[in-house]
């Protein structure tokens, strides 16, 4: 299937996979607190990014973990987003970028885990998913550390 | 030397100028996107009328609406 396919000109980054967990989350350590730790590891993901407007930790059942806004529909929106992007091609998403009039929004996916942040306009994308996939992987190894 | 009218003329063909090219970056730096990276290092940037991108654009017009 082609969907249209494009480059665009911004700088990019590599990040080295996450090898020890590629399974997603499983085993009873990760369900107990990971809702205060996803709230932990958005507090301090909105302390790297003054220009962050919501984000949301969901899980891959589409379960909304943790958001910055107490907003029920905005959560809802968040699940809506992920599950769009997942319907919308064959392979695993690994991370999404999408940009409208007034703001950004962002989704990385890493080891069973979404991070999804909206933000002011034009900020530095690179810099903006690199700092949402290192929160990811700070709440994954907290929770396998659990 | 040039007559004067003539410094002038270029000097307002050339704010025009600017001002046009101005107005292009912004209108291509506000034009919306979908773009989306997969595991496999494939990148694609979704056409914008594409029925994919329009439910995800859905998506995010709800996010950004309710996030102030």
């Amino acid at each position: 299937m082609r969907l249209g396919q494009g480059t665009w000109p911004v700088c990019s980054y590599t990040v080295t996979p996450n090898a020890k967990s590629a399974d997603g989350p499983k085993g009873p350590a990760r369900q107990g607190d990971l809702p205060e730790r996803a709230h932990a590891v958005l507090d301090r993901l909105a302390g790297l990014e003054p220009e962050l407007r919501a984000a949301a930790v969901v899980s891959d059942r589409g379960e909304v973990l943790a958001s910055t806004l107490d907003d029920p529909v905005w959560e809802r929106f968040a699940g809506d987003f992920v599950e769009a992007l997942s319907a919308a091609g064959p392979g695993e998403i690994d991370s999404s970028h999408v940009a409208t009039g007034e703001a950004e929004v962002f989704l990385v996916s890493e080891s069973g885990f979404s991070l999804v942040a909206v933000t002011a306009r034009f900020v530095l994308a690179s810099l903006t998913s690199f700092d949402i996939r290192m929160s990811l992987r700070d709440l994954v190894g907290e929770a396998e550390h659990a | 030397m040039l007559k004067p009218h003539r410094v002038l003329a270029r000097k307002v063909s050339s704010y025009a100028d600017e001002a046009s090219a101005f107005m292009r970056r912004r209108r291509h730096h506000r034009r919306p996107f979908v773009r989306i990276q997969y595991r496999s290092g494939d990148a694609v940037e979704l056409q914008p009328d594409a029925a994919e991108a329009r439910q995800i654009m859905a998506a995010v017009a709800g996010l950004v609406d309710r996030s102030g």
